[in-house]
């Protein structure tokens, strides 16, 4: 009994031991931070100076004196109600059209992917300007067929937040390659049968495809809906946070407030609350999931 | 328990060295880290210099680091946040007294004393910028002032004469109107109402933007703003200057240098800093084939100059700095060797020591003629300089003048006059809490 005791600590010790190089890159890297993060928070921070405390100065300036928090919540939220969604359906779109045998498979799954890549590269900046710019792309585009452009796409408080949202559903590369492999992993047997009884292929899709990959579905969107909300570099290179604020978003008006004004515990509160925000809506989705996430080998089981 | 203690430990000993080896290298004894914002010209004018210092210096071994203005400074308070910060840093007039403040910045008596630094050919007028509380704490790299450049070429097509130095802003206005209606471009380029143009605004009013202290605006009266944002919203209306979605697509709401519509030749003036004409100028295609004057900004009926002669930026030693010697001599080296400032070419402003700008007169090339003459114009007709802005002046340009005044009046989210109430505002509050 004793040495069964002994075997299964020594057992647990060496599982931690074989885990200690991510546990103490969590303990360092993450946690640590984040324990930080909470305490400046409460306090008044310019990265010099040693942080005094304020209590919740912060947050009551955040919530009830700052005009700029609240436009730059909206606009976090309305970028990624709208983005979310689409950058996932064309994701799944690419990714069946990939999964059916095609020449040189290969060669479009790496060309779709390499946005994904450039994305957040300062070379991409200068497109976006070179195609919605004033003199860019879009407009001459428009002038070929007769219309007379006044826009400045980039620069117009009503079309900014589409052209950041048009590139990240661009942007699609990693959720489609978690697709694809999703679609891979349905046997064929399914859809010969589904055949052989005479569904096709809108039925096949509802029916076979759509439930089975409802797992991968269901991660793709936890992990779109963070990178939603905490979406930084885009709107950091190209429009950094203009026309009027309308791509002014969370972490990049965080970040603005944290190392252009260099108001640290400003930045720390916004950076809490956000990360209450981002766990609370995976929460949801989580508590969700029971309702439509179909998962093949529970029902094996059962 | 013996074998897990000993696991333990080992396990210690693997992340020590991996969290060991990310600590610097350097052995501070020999080396000298510079870093700096600028154009591209600079950029080049600045390696070029350090790469002749290391050669005259042997066994010293030179880094450096470079980047536009805004990225500049992130990256900079980020290393000071670290305790890494190069052995010389560029300064600006605007944070010197925050950064000494803070204590990031060692005075340089010292290194006066010890003879490191010779200034016996620099005017004391040209120090005095860097002095914080009768201490030195940067060294001036050249003297500029704002100004407005004007496009010859684009004056001779519309037949509008050259303005003088003391014109109105409502001869200003004029004259955007009338280059537009005879060229097509732009009368003026982007950025009009930056906030440098503001504060000269009220400089030529005779006040400043801020009172003493620092805790609020240093004006009363709103109306000499709300007439100037009136002009320029006239002006946007009329297509005279582009619209603001414009400039915040293409021109970078006037922020960038070289994305200026003057450049491309898409605007007939734009505003500046003297020191930034070499740069804009080359970006522009060189004197061979552009031609720009540079005049003193508009004034109002009746006003004083907007301008005052300002340090343009300053070399200072940081408190990280390794070898705090080495970095003096550098500076000193920068400051009055002539075979340095024949690479750095006046390029940060007017040299403040009197040997290298004689010996530049004879060499410099058209840009720098103008600057150096302009200058000169400046220095007999110019306002005190002004005290450096409040603590809190980031916060107040950033969150509340870009938002409010530069972009939401000219989108029409604000009045005029709303806005500058907002200003005035949030203003005595920002700045009230700060100081």
């Amino acid at each position: 009994m004793d040495r069964r005791l002994l075997e299964n600590r020594r057992r647990a010790i060496a599982g931690y031991l074989f885990i200690s190089p991510w546990l103490i890159g969590f303990l360092t890297l993450t946690l640590l931070p984040i324990l930080g993060v909470v305490y400046l928070s409460f306090t008044k921070y310019d990265i010099f100076t040693a942080p005094q405390w304020i209590g919740l100065g912060n947050f009551v300036r955040m919530f009830t004196g700052d005009p700029r928090y609240w436009k730059s919540v909206g606009a976090t939220f309305y970028f990624a109600i709208v983005s979310v969604p689409l950058k996932l359906f064309f994701a799944l779109m690419v990714a069946m059209i990939l999964n059916a045998p095609h020449r040189g498979l290969d060669f479009y799954r790496a060309v779709y992917y390499t946005p994904s890549i450039l994305g957040t590269s300062v070379a991409v900046a200068v497109m976006w300007r070179e195609i919605f710019g004033f003199d860019g792309l879009i407009n001459a585009l428009l002038a070929n067929i007769g219309i007379r452009s006044e826009m400045a796409w980039l620069g117009d408080p009503r079309t900014a937040v589409w052209t950041l949202i048009l590139l990240v559903i661009w942007q699609f590369g990693s959720p489609m390659l978690i697709f694809l492999a999703g679609l891979k992993q349905i046997p064929d047997e399914l859809y010969e049968s589904a055949h052989i009884d005479g569904a096709r292929g809108v039925r096949k899709f509802f029916w076979i495809t759509l439930p089975l990959l409802s797992p991968v579905i269901f991660f793709n969107l936890v992990m779109q809906i963070i990178f939603g909300l905490t979406v930084f570099t885009q709107p950091f290179i190209i429009t950094q946070g203009g026309p009027l604020d309308t791509t002014n978003f969370y972490a990049l008006y965080l970040y603005r407030r944290a190392f252009e004004t260099f108001q640290m515990g400003y930045g720390a509160a916004m950076a809490l609350v956000l990360l209450l925000v981002v766990a609370f809506f995976t929460g949801i989705v989580f508590k969700s999931s029971s309702l439509w996430v179909f998962y093949e080998s529970k029902e094996g089981k059962a | 328990m013996k074998r897990t203690v000993t696991a333990i430990l080992l396990v210690l000993f693997v992340a020590g060295m991996v969290f060991a080896s990310g600590e610097p290298e350097g052995e501070g004894s020999d080396s000298l880290r510079v870093m700096w914002w600028g154009s591209q010209n600079r950029h080049e004018r600045t390696i070029e210099t350090l790469e002749l210092y290391e050669a005259n210096n042997d066994g010293l071994e030179v880094t450096y680091e470079f980047a536009g203005w805004t990225d500049y400074w992130t990256k900079l308070t980020t290393m000071a946040a670290g305790r890494n910060l190069p052995d010389v840093i560029q300064q600006d007039y605007a944070y010197l007294t925050e950064w000494q403040s803070r204590g990031l910045i060692q005075p340089l008596d010292p290194f006066v004393d010890s003879g490191l630094f010779d200034f016996s050919d620099v005017a004391d007028a040209n120090l005095a910028g860097g002095r914080i509380d009768g201490q030195l704490y940067g060294v001036n790299l050249g003297v500029n002032s704002q100004c407005m450049v004007l496009d010859v070429a684009r004056f001779e097509e519309a037949g509008v004469p050259l303005p003088d130095d003391d014109w109105t802003w409502s001869e200003f206005e004029e004259i955007v109107l009338k280059l537009h209606e005879e060229t097509g471009v732009f009368g003026f380029g982007a950025g009009l109402l930056g906030e440098q143009l503001w504060k000269s605004l009220y400089l030529a009013d005779g006040s400043w933007a801020f009172n003493d202290d620092g805790t609020a605006l240093g004006y009363e009266d709103d109306s000499v703003f709300i007439e100037y944002i009136e002009m320029v919203l006239r002006l946007q209306e009329a297509g005279a200057i582009p619209h603001i979605s414009r400039e915040a697509s293409d021109y970078a709401n006037g922020d960038n240098l070289e994305m200026q519509p003057i450049i491309p030749g898409d605007a007939a003036m734009a505003s500046m800093w003297s020191n930034q004409l070499t740069a804009m100028w080359t970006a522009a295609g060189g004197p061979e084939e552009r031609d720009f004057v540079m005049v003193m900004l508009p004034r109002l009926e009746q006003g004083r100059p907007g301008h005052y002669i300002k340090p343009s930026m300053f070399f200072a030693i940081s408190r990280d700095a390794q070898n705090p010697d080495e970095a003096a001599r550098f500076i000193d080296f920068v400051t009055n060797d002539l075979g340095a400032n024949q690479i750095l070419l006046a390029e940060r402003g007017v040299p403040i020591a009197d040997a290298v700008r004689d010996d530049l007169t004879t060499r410099v090339g058209r840009p720098q003629e103008v600057v150096f003459e302009f200058m000169s114009r400046v220095g007999a007709d110019s306002s005190p300089i002004p005290a450096p802005d409040p603590v809190g002046y980031t916060d107040l340009i950033q969150n509340v003048y870009f938002p409010v005044v530069r972009d939401g009046v000219r989108f029409g989210e604000y009045t005029p006059s709303e806005a500058t109430e907002i200003l005035r505002e949030r203003a005595a509050e920002i700045l009230g809490a700060a100081n």
